[in-house]
C-alpha cells in the first residue's frame, strides 16, 4: 500500500518543502517508508508519532545529517539530494540544544553568520536583533553553562533563526523543559515562526503539542505516513485506527464484520462497505451518553455493567463492561451527579456519526 | 537528537578519507612493530659465524643451541623461577595496600592512590638507583646494620638484590590489578559473615580471599610477565653477575653481536608470555 | 562504600608495605644533597654540588637537551598522527574499527627488550642507528598507542550533536573540526601531550638499543653512569626528573583534572 498523502491546500507547485518517496533503510529494516509530503511556504508542520516511528530520521534526512536510501528532498525548488549539510540553508534546533560550551551566547548565535562571512556591522546588528527576539538581551557574554534550560533553548532558537534559513527544523526541542516552561516556549516559538513567516518542521511525540502549535500534523507510525491534515481534521476524521487512537482518547471495541454489518452486545451496527472480518469500533469517550437518551436521530444503544468509577476532578470516567469488553465513558463533572456504583447496570448510546470503524489485524 | 543506527551506507564514499587519515599510524605500526617482530622470528633461523658476521641461510642451528646448551637451559629456568618468586613476594606485599586502599575513601584514598601510581611515572633507572643506595655496602640498610653491631650483608649485585628491587618496582602494577579485581568485595558481605560467627581470620580466608581471586590472578599474570622481561633492574642491581633472559638478550645483541641467538631468546620470552596467558585463561574459565 | 573502621593490623601492615613501596624514591632525595665524592648513605656531609655538577658535565647537559628535544618532537608527531587516526576510527567508523584500534595498541603488549632488539636489527639495515630520526621513529611506536587510546576516548565521549549543529550552521567538515571538535577535545589533547612527553622522556630500553657515542638520551646517560660509577649525581638527576614529572602532572590536573582525562 503506498503512502500517497499530500498536504491539503496546495498544488505541487506551491509546496516549499517537498518530500518524494523519502526512504531510509538500515539493512532489512525500513525506518522511513517512501514518504511523500508537500509543505507550503510559511507553514509549521508537526511530525507526530511514537518513538521509532521515523519522525526524527525523516527530519535528519531533510537536514542532510542522515543520507537517504531513496527519494528526493526539494526545498524552494532546489533538489537537495547529495548536498552536504553545511551547504543546505537550514536552521536546526536540537533536543539537547547542542550549544557550543566553549563559546559565549553571542558567539554561539553568531556562528552561522561567521560561516557565511557576514560583514561586521551587519553581523552585530543581526545578532543583537536575534538576542532581542528571544528576550535574552543582557546575557550575550554568558556561557551556556551559566544559563537555565529555558534560556539555553532560546539561544538555540536564536542561533538557528539569525541566519534566516529557508527552513527551520526542530527536533523535540521542548522535551527537556518542565511543563510550565514548555507551554510558554510553545507559544513563543509559534509567534516567532508566524512573524517571520518561516517554513518549519517540528518533531514531537506529544500530540497536544502538535495539535496546539501547528498548521498541519503529519502522523507517522512504523516509518509510514498515516495521515496528514489540520489538527481538527485528524481529530474528527481519522483515516486509520492508529491515528484515531493516537490523537485524543478513544474507546475501542473489537468485533467481526460480515456482509456490511456487525453484531455487538445485541446491537446490529452498520459497517462501511468493503470491510470484512475483524474490525475496530472506536468512539470518543466523551461522546458516549449514559442512560436512555431521547433525541431525534437514531442512536446505537448497548447495555452493560459498571466496572470501575474514576473521579479525575474535571472528568468523571466510567469503565463499563459491555459484552466482555471495556468501554470507557467520560462525563464532565457538574457537581450534582450521583456516582454510579460498580456492578450497576447501565445503558450506553452514541450517535452514528461519532463512531469510527476500521479494519483490524486478525 | 535520539540515537540513530550507524549510517552504514556512507562507507563507500568515505573510504579514501579514512585510508588517508589512518595511513601514518598504520605505517609507523607496520614498519616499527610488525615488520621488526616478524623479522625477529626470521632472524632466529639464521646463525652467527664468529664475531658480528652472519649467514642469511635458513638453519635450525641457533634453536638447537638454545634448547640443548646447558647455559641457556639454566638461564631460562632461572628467569622463570626468579620471576615466580618475585610474583609471589609482590603479591604478599601488595595485597595489604590494595585491601587498605579498597576500604578507605575520600581525599585520603585519592592521595594514597596518587602515591601508588607516582612511581610508575618515574623512570626504572631512577627507582633502581634508589635501591642501589638502599642495598649496597655503604647504603642505608648495611650502614644501619653496622651501626647496631650486626655485620654487613651482601644484598646487591646478586639475585637477592634483584629480587628485592624488582618486587618493589612491580608493586604498583600488582596493586592496581588487585584493586580492579576487588570490585565484588563489599563491606556488607564481610559484616554478614561476621554476624554469622566468623572470626576476622576466617572472614578473610573464606570470604575475602575467594572473592579477590580474580584480582590476584590478573595481578600475578601481569607481574610475572613484567618480571620475566624486565631488563633495567636486573642489569643494574645484578651488576652483570645475574643472568636472566632479558640481560642475556641485551648482551648478545650489543656486546657479542649474536643477533640470531638474541632473537631466539626474544621469541622464547614471547612463548613464555603466551604460555602464562594460556594458563591464566584456563584458570579463569575453570573458575567460572 | 560505608565508612568502616579499618582494623589496626591491616593499617600497620599496609603502612609497612607503603614504606617499602616508596623507599627508593624517599632515599633518592637526601642523597642528592650529599657532599661526598662517593655514594654513602647516610651522607657524611651535605651540599648541592651534585646539582651543579649536572650542568657542568658536558655529556649530561647534552643528553638532557637531546631528551628534551626528542620528547618534544615525539609528542608533536604523536598528536599529528594520532588525532587524524582517532577521528577516523571514532567518527568515520570504518568496518573493523575495533580490530584496527586493538592493532594500533598492540605494540604495548611487547616487552621493550624484545621490541628494542627487533627495531635495532631492522634499523641497522637502514642506517638509522645512533640517529635522531631513528630514535623518533622508535619512540613513536610506543607513544602512539597511548595517544590513540586517550584521544579516542576523548572523542567518543564527545556527543556528535555539537558537530552536527556546526554543520547545520554552514561549517565545512574542516571548520567543524577546527572550531568545535578540537576545542572540545582540549582535556584529551592535554592529557595525550603530557603522557606522550613523559613516556618518551623516560624511555630507556628502546633508547639503549638506538643511541650511539654521539647521540644519547638522559635516561641512557644515567643508566651508563649507574652501571659504571654510581654516584650522587644520578640522585640529583633523579630528583630533577621526578620534579619534572610532578610539574607535568600538576599542569594536567590544573587544566583538565587528572581523573577526568584518564579515567573514563
Amino acid at each position: 500500500m503506498s503512502n500517497q498523502e499530500s498536504g491539503a491546500g496546495g498544488k505541487s507547485g506551491d509546496a516549499f518543502l517537498s518530500l518524494r518517496g523519502l526512504t531510509k533503510r538500515y539493512g532489512d529494516f525500513l525506518a522511513v517508508d517512501h514518504m511523500n509530503l508537500e509543505v507550503p511556504k510559511g507553514e509549521l508542520v508537526a511530525f507526530l508519532g511514537p518513538s521509532g516511528c521515523g519522525k526524527t530520521t525523516s527530519l535528519r534526512m531533510i537536514a542532510g545529517l542522515t543520507p537517504q536510501s531513496e527519494g528526493r528532498i526539494i526545498v524552494g525548488g532546489d533538489d537537495l539530494t547529495g548536498v552536504p549539510t553545511y551547504k543546505r540553508d537550514m536552521g536546526l534546533v536540537f533536543q539537547s540544544y547542542a550549544l557550543f560550551p566553549h563559546m559565549s551566547v553571542e558567539r554561539n548565535i553568531g556562528f552561522g553568520l561567521e560561516m557565511r562571512g557576514i560583514a561586521r556591522d551587519e553581523f552585530a546588528n543581526r545578532v543583537r536583533d536575534a538576542v532581542a527576539l528571544v528576550h535574552l538581551t543582557g546575557m550575550e557574554k554568558r556561557r551556556p553553562a551559566q544559563l537555565s534550560g529555558g534560556q539555553q533553548q532560546r539561544v538555540a532558537l536564536a542561533r538557528a533563526l539569525v541566519i534566516r534559513p529557508a527552513i527551520l527544523l526542530l527536533d523535540e526541542p521542548l522535551s527537556n523543559l518542565d511543563a510550565k516552561l514548555r507551554d510558554e516556549m510553545r507559544n513563543e516559538i509559534r509567534d516567532i515562526q508566524k512573524r517571520l513567516g518561516i517554513t518549519a518542521v517540528f518533531v514531537t511525540h506529544d500530540q497536544s503539542e502538535a495539535l496546539t502549535m501547528c498548521d498541519k500534523v503529519v502522523v507517522m507510525n512504523h516509518g509510514r505516513l498515516e495521515q496528514v491534515g489540520a489538527p481538527t481534521e485528524l481529530y474528527e476524521q481519522p483515516r486509520t485506527a492508529f491515528v484515531a487512537g493516537f490523537v485524543g482518547r478513544m474507546s475501542r471495541i473489537r468485533a467481526v464484520a460480515r456482509n456490511g454489518s456487525t453484531a455487538f452486545a445485541g446491537q446490529r451496527l452498520p459497517v462501511p462497505a468493503g470491510l470484512d472480518g475483524p474490525i475496530d469500533i472506536m468512539i470518543r469517550p466523551h461522546r458516549i451518553a449514559i442512560g436512555p437518551v431521547v433525541s431525534e436521530e437514531t442512536r446505537h444503544q448497548v447495555t452493560g455493567t459498571i466496572l470501575r468509577t474514576v473521579f479525575v476532578g474535571d472528568i468523571l470516567q466510567y469503565d463499563v463492561d459491555v459484552a466482555g469488553q471495556i468501554v470507557s465513558v467520560e462525563l464532565s463533572t457538574r457537581g450534582n451527579e450521583s456516582l454510579l456504583k460498580p456492578g450497576a447496570p447501565v445503558s450506553l448510546s452514541w450517535g452514528p456519526r461519532d463512531v469510527y470503524v476500521f479494519g483490524a489485524a486478525p | 537528537m535520539t540515537a540513530t543506527p550507524a549510517d552504514g551506507d556512507d562507507q563507500p564514499r568515505r573510504l579514501p578519507l579514512v585510508v588517508v587519515l589512518l595511513l601514518p599510524i598504520a605505517l609507523v605500526n607496520a614498519l616499527g612493530f610488525v615488520v621488526p617482530t616478524l623479522n625477529l622470528l626470521r632472524m632466529s633461523f639464521f646463525e652467527a659465524q664468529g664475531t658480528g658476521a652472519m649467514q642469511e641461510v635458513f638453519t635450525l642451528a641457533t634453536w638447537q643451541k638454545v634448547f640443548t646448551d646447558s647455559f641457556y637451559a639454566e638461564l631460562i629456568l632461572n628467569s622463570i623461577s626468579t620471576s615466580l618468586l618475585i610474583t609471589v613476594l609482590t603479591l604478599l606485599c601488595s595485597y595489604p595496600i590494595a585491601l587498605y586502599l579498597h576500604r578507605s575513601s575520600g581525599l585520603w584514598r585519592s592521595v594514597l592512590l596518587v602515591l601508588v601510581i607516582a612511581p610508575l611515572l618515574t623512570s626504572a633507572v631512577v627507582r633502581t638507583y634508589g635501591w642501589i643506595v638502599i642495598l649496597f655496602e655503604n647504603g642505608l640498610i648495611n650502614n644501619a646494620l653496622a651501626a647496631v653491631g650486626i655485620g654487613r650483608v651482601r644484598m646487591i649485585f646478586n639475585k637477592t638484590g634483584v629480587t628485592i628491587g624488582l618486587t618493589e618496582i612491580l608493586m604498583p602494577y600488582m596493586i592496581l590489578a588487585l584493586m580492579a579485581g576487588f570490585g565484588k568485595l563489599d563491606a556488607r558481605i564481610e559484616e554478614a559473615a561476621a554476624s554469622l560467627g566468623a572470626s576476622p581470620m576466617r572472614v578473610f580466608r573464606h570470604i575475602v580471599l575467594p572473592l579477590t581471586l580474580p584480582g590476584i590472578a590478573l595481578g600475578s599474570l601481569l607481574c610475572f610477565v613484567l618480571a620475566v622481561s624486565s631488563f633495567i633492574t636486573p642489569k643494574l642491581l645484578g651488576g652483570g653477575r645475574v643472568f636472566l633472559l632479558a640481560t642475556e638478550i641485551y648482551d648478545q645483541a650489543i656486546v657479542t653481536l649474536n643477533w640470531p641467538v638474541a632473537s631466539a631468546l626474544s621469541i622464547l620470552i614471547l612463548l613464555i608470555f603466551g604460555t602464562a596467558l594460556l594458563l591464566y585463561t584456563r584458570a579463569l574459565n575453570a573458575a567460572t | 562504600m560505608d565508612e568502616r573502621p579499618i582494623s589496626l593490623p591491616l593499617k600497620l601492615l599496609a603502612l609497612t608495605m607503603f614504606i617499602f613501596l616508596l623507599a627508593p624514591l624517599l632515599v633518592v632525595l637526601p642523597i642528592s644533597f650529599s657532599g661526598d665524592n662517593y655514594m654513602i648513605f647516610p651522607p657524611t656531609s651535605w651540599s648541592t654540588r651534585w646539582y651543579g655538577a649536572i650542568f657542568t658535565d658536558a655529556k649530561m647537559a647534552s643528553a638532557f637537551s637531546s631528551s628534551l628535544a626528542l620528547a618534544s618532537v615525539v609528542t608533536l608527531l604523536s598528536l599529528a598522527i594520532g588525532l587524524p587516526a582517532a577521528y577516523a576510527l571514532v567518527r568515520l567508523k570504518p568496518p573493523g574499527a575495533a580490530a584496527l584500534s586493538s592493532f594500533f595498541t598492540a605494540p604495548l603488549l611487547l616487552p621493550t627488550i624484545v621490541l628494542g632488539l627487533a627495531i635495532l636489527i631492522v634499523f641497522s639495515g637502514y642506517g638509522l642507528l645512533g640517529t635522531f630520526q631513528g630514535l623518533i621513529a622508535a619512540h613513536l611506536v610506543v607513544t602512539l598507542p597511548y595517544a590513540i587510546r586517550v584521544l579516542s576516548t576523548a572523542l567518543s565521549t564527545l556527543p556528535i550533536t555539537f558537530e552536527e549543529a556546526a554543520a547545520s550552521l554552514g561549517a565545512s567538515p574542516m571548520t567543524v573540526f577546527r572550531r568545535v571538535t578540537l576545542p572540545m577535545m582540549r582535556s584529551g589533547i592535554i592529557g595525550t601531550t603530557a603522557l606522550c612527553f613523559l613516556v618518551s622522556f623516560d624511555e630507556v630500553v628502546l633508547s639503549l638499543f638506538l643511541t650511539g657515542p654521539r647521540l644519547t638520551t638522559l635516561p641512557v646517560a644515567m643508566f651508563h653512569r649507574v652501571e659504571q660509577q654510581a654516584d650522587p649525581m644520578v640522585a640529583s638527576l633523579s630528583v630533577l626528573l621526578v620534579a619534572l614529572t610532578l610539574a607535568v602532572v600538576l599542569i594536567v590536573d590544573r587544566t583538565s583534572g587528572l581523573a577526568r582525562t584518564f579515567v573514563k
